[in-house]
């Protein structure tokens, strides 16, 4: 305080900048890419206009309509403008069949009307909750058939409601339209019953409501909006997806023992044999060039022979990721091995150290520093087989949820959990760079992480508030 | 001594994680709504209570037949076309419970432009080869008095095709559901140009078990077979159908809406039905017919080169058993 040091210019070559500074930055390397992000998602002039389907519906033309769309699904205007008509096109033969009288033949079974009819009523929930008449929450609570009875029950009597001009729904949920649908619909209903009862419905079909949407801006399935990545995320984490439970804390574990598990291993082998190497040009030159060769052949390439001898659960995944590691580690290792400094290797030979001695007592501790970085930024690179590894023999873990709704392309189901696995990699990776500095206090540390830089923050914050009191 | 000690029970103890599985038979099953509709058993727990020791491994439906082919399977739901490929490829297999026949699921999807098969010549199509897609994509040029020279095949897992699909890189792909539905979803004005339910009976859906296992296990398979058909008797019946969905939909992850039409592209045969498919007969409405087409076009089309004993591949016995 009150010095009055002109400011350091930030663009200087070779010199550090102020821990403030490099704070800002660091913040900023985040921000950008985010800002980035939100930007081309929510900047309308990047996307075109489409219509989320508010009512869906199923067209009888099952060549033109091959797929489902539900609830929330984004149609292009034109598609939308087919998809109304026909619904419009299949109400309008409805029609004629109803005046044809007795003799019309509907193309469905009674039974089958009366289930083509129910589906029409659950068709209905997303109205009927958007206007606080139904709560889906109650699902949890419940056994799927009363819980079904009572949506049925809910659309029944709303329908009746609506009918006779007392329920009035949220401005903007039902059209005109659909109004008048629902009214011809419980013309019918109410001829056999005044109220659900699942052994008293009719059974013919009943109109179909014309689809409605909300013009929207549309993006691509593959670049959801933020506050979409993060309510998906939310509810998938909470196991309140819409997709039904997608077990993602249990996915979790299975990931993180894969990659912790298949680390732990590389490590096991790994290290005796790249402490060897780096001690003795002997085991130097029988281990590091075979391995120096093998590391370039993918390990994806054996994920076949790897089900064959360890099955289709957990134990190839966990071999994989080995696979992927260990030449890595053990080239790495043996190279930090061989910079430990020769004249304490020649001091300690000179006081008659053994070579057991040697390693675990010069060595070793003498690389340990080192050694810890290696395994560190190994760990990442455990990470990076993941996804590979998880999807041998019977797919596990979060990949499961990547692979299965990626290729449905839900991306805002995606997202979430490519970020969980982002998280939790940098996360502990910046955990262990902040350990380093307390576990060897007399090592050169180099970059500062976000962790250290927070602790520092905590730590001189403690300082001066230490001072003033 | 005493650390080198831990270490190994350490080491052993890994190599022993997660080999789970104490189950006395194993099969593997997958997004094929006929096989999803195993789950039933498994939820509603009917496979302990017939009193056999089961496991259902979840898995992708090449990924299984793979994994069965690396002998980690006691049983594989397959196709009967794949089944003879996967048995000439050196893992015979005995198909002993026939699911369903595809009834319109498996489809031949193309863009926009293309408005029927026959605008295919010359392009290129999205599909995995030597298997179920690649047996419809054929029999469709067939119907339309074309052959595989007329088009160009990409090669492409089918759980890839809907992504290849929006590309641009083909104009049409072939998969099953819930696959083709996503294609169809996300590709505007794509349609089916020909499916299974122009050619019921070319593809059985069945559940097919190694040879050994049958002779071993047989009373454990009839057991299987049981708990099917109760599954069958269930799904037949209406009122069940919400929470069939529910259970079907929550296995594959999609909403249980959108799975319902999935249901009619499959049809599950009653055991009455089921009766009449195992009678040795030619022609698609026998799975001894539909199986000699599948020999026959994996032989012309070069998928394998000899024709295969297709009476080893079938077994109507544990069915007709199980319900006696």
């Amino acid at each position: 305080m009150g010095s009055h040091q002109p400011p350091q210019p930030w663009f200087r070559v070779g010199t550090l900048l102020s821990e403030k500074r490099s704070g800002v930055l660091m913040i900023c390397s985040f921000l950008l890419p985010i800002l980035i992000y939100s930007f081309v998602a929510y900047c309308p002039i990047f996307w075109g206009h489409a219509y989320e389907l508010t009512i869906a519906a199923r067209p009888d033309d099952k060549v033109e309509f091959g797929a489902t769309y539900t609830q929330g699904f984004s149609m292009e205007e034109d598609e939308f403008t087919r998809f109304q008509k026909a619904i419009r096109d299949d109400n309008e033969k409805l029609t004629a069949l109803y005046q044809q009288g007795d003799e019309a033949d509907f193309g469905m079974s009674p039974r089958a009307a009366r289930s083509h009819n129910k589906r029409l009523l659950r068709e209905f929930e997303p109205v009927l909750s958007r206007n606080g008449l139904f709560d889906i929450s109650v699902k949890e609570e419940m056994e799927t058939k009363p819980y079904y009875q009572l949506l049925y029950g809910a659309a029944y009597d709303t329908w009746g409601e609506i009918a006779t001009g007392k329920e009035q729904l949220q401005k903007g949920s039902l059209s005109e339209e659909n109004r008048e649908i629902i009214k011809k619909n419980w013309a019918l209903l109410s001829s056999v019953s005044e109220t659900y009862d699942s052994g008293k419905l009719y059974s013919k079909p009943i109109y179909k409501l014309i689809p409605q949407g909300n013009k929207q801006v549309a993006r691509a399935s593959w670049f959801p909006a933020p506050h979409q990545i993060i309510r998906r995320g939310w509810e998938d984490l909470t196991g309140k997806s819409e997709l039904g439970d997608l077990n993602v804390p249990t996915r979790y574990l299975q990931s993180l023992k894969i990659v912790f598990f298949g680390f732990f291993v590389a490590c096991l082998i790994g290290l005796p044999l790249a402490l060897l190497a780096g001690t003795f040009s002997f085991f130097s030159r029988l281990i590091e060039p075979f391995t120096d060769f093998f590391r370039y052949m993918p390990a994806p390439a054996f994920s076949t022979i790897l089900v064959v001898i360890f099955d289709i659960y957990d134990q190839p995944k966990i071999a994989l990721v080995v696979l992927g590691t260990l030449p890595h580690l053990i080239l790495m290792v043996a190279n930090t091995t061989r910079m430990v400094d020769q004249p304490l290797l020649d001091a300690a030979q000179t006081l008659g150290a053994r070579r057991g001695t040697l390693i675990s007592k010069v060595i070793v501790p003498g690389i340990l520093p080192h050694l810890y970085n290696d395994l560190r930024i190994l760990l990442g690179w455990a990470w990076t087989w993941l996804v590979i590894a998880e999807l041998i023999g019977a797919k596990s873990g979060l990949t499961e949820i990547i692979d299965t709704q990626g290729r449905r392309f839900h991306f805002d189901h995606v997202y979430p959990v490519i970020l969980l696995i982002g998280i939790t990699g940098f996360v502990t990776d910046q955990i262990l760079a902040s350990f380093r500095t307390v576990l060897f206090p007399y090592a050169a540390s180099e970059k500062k992480g976000i962790l250290s830089f927070a602790f520092a923050m905590v730590h001189k914050l403690f300082k001066s508030k230490k001072a003033t009191s | 001594m005493k650390l080198t000690q831990h270490l190994m029970m350490g080491l052993a103890a890994l190599v022993f994680a997660g080999s789970a599985s104490a189950a006395k038979l194993k099969v593997a099953y997958s997004d094929w709504p006929g096989w999803v509709a195993w789950e039933i058993g498994i939820k509603k727990g009917w496979f302990k209570e017939a009193g056999v020791d089961i496991e259902f491994v979840w898995m992708d439906y090449v990924a299984s037949m793979d994994a069965y082919g690396a002998g980690k399977l006691d049983g594989v739901c397959m196709t009967n076309g794949d089944a003879l490929v996967t048995g000439d490829a050196g893992k015979p297999s005995v198909g002993i419970i026939i699911n369903d026949y595809s009834n319109g699921n498996d489809m031949l999807i193309a863009t926009k432009d293309i408005p029927n098969v026959k605008a295919l010549k010359g392009k290129k199509i999205g599909l995995e080869e030597g298997f179920v897609p690649h047996l419809i994509t054929l029999k469709a040029l067939e119907v339309n008095g074309m052959s595989e020279s007329d088009i160009e095949i990409i090669n492409t897992p089918t759980d890839k095709t809907p992504q290849v699909l929006k590309s641009g890189a083909v104009s049409a792909i072939c998969a099953w559901q819930p696959n083709s539905g996503a294609a169809l979803k996300e590709v505007p004005g794509s349609k089916a140009i020909f499916t299974s339910a122009d050619a019921p009976g070319l593809i059985y859906d069945v559940l097919f078990v190694g040879p050994k296992t049958l002779k071993r296990d047989r009373a454990d398979w009839v057991k299987v077979a049981k708990v099917w058909y109760k599954i069958v008797a269930y799904l037949k019946d209406e009122d069940n159908i919400e929470e069939a969905l529910e259970i079907l939909a929550g296995r594959v992850k999609v909403k249980a809406d959108e799975y319902e039409p999935f249901l009619d592209g499959t049809y599950i045969l009653s055991p009455a039905e089921v009766k009449e498919v195992w009678k040795k007969n030619d022609g698609l409405k026998s799975i001894y017919g539909s199986t000699k087409i599948s020999n026959e076009f994996n032989v012309k089309y070069g998928v394998y080169k000899k024709s295969l004993q297709i009476e080893n591949y079938l077994d109507p016995s544990i069915t007709m058993d199980a319900l006696k």
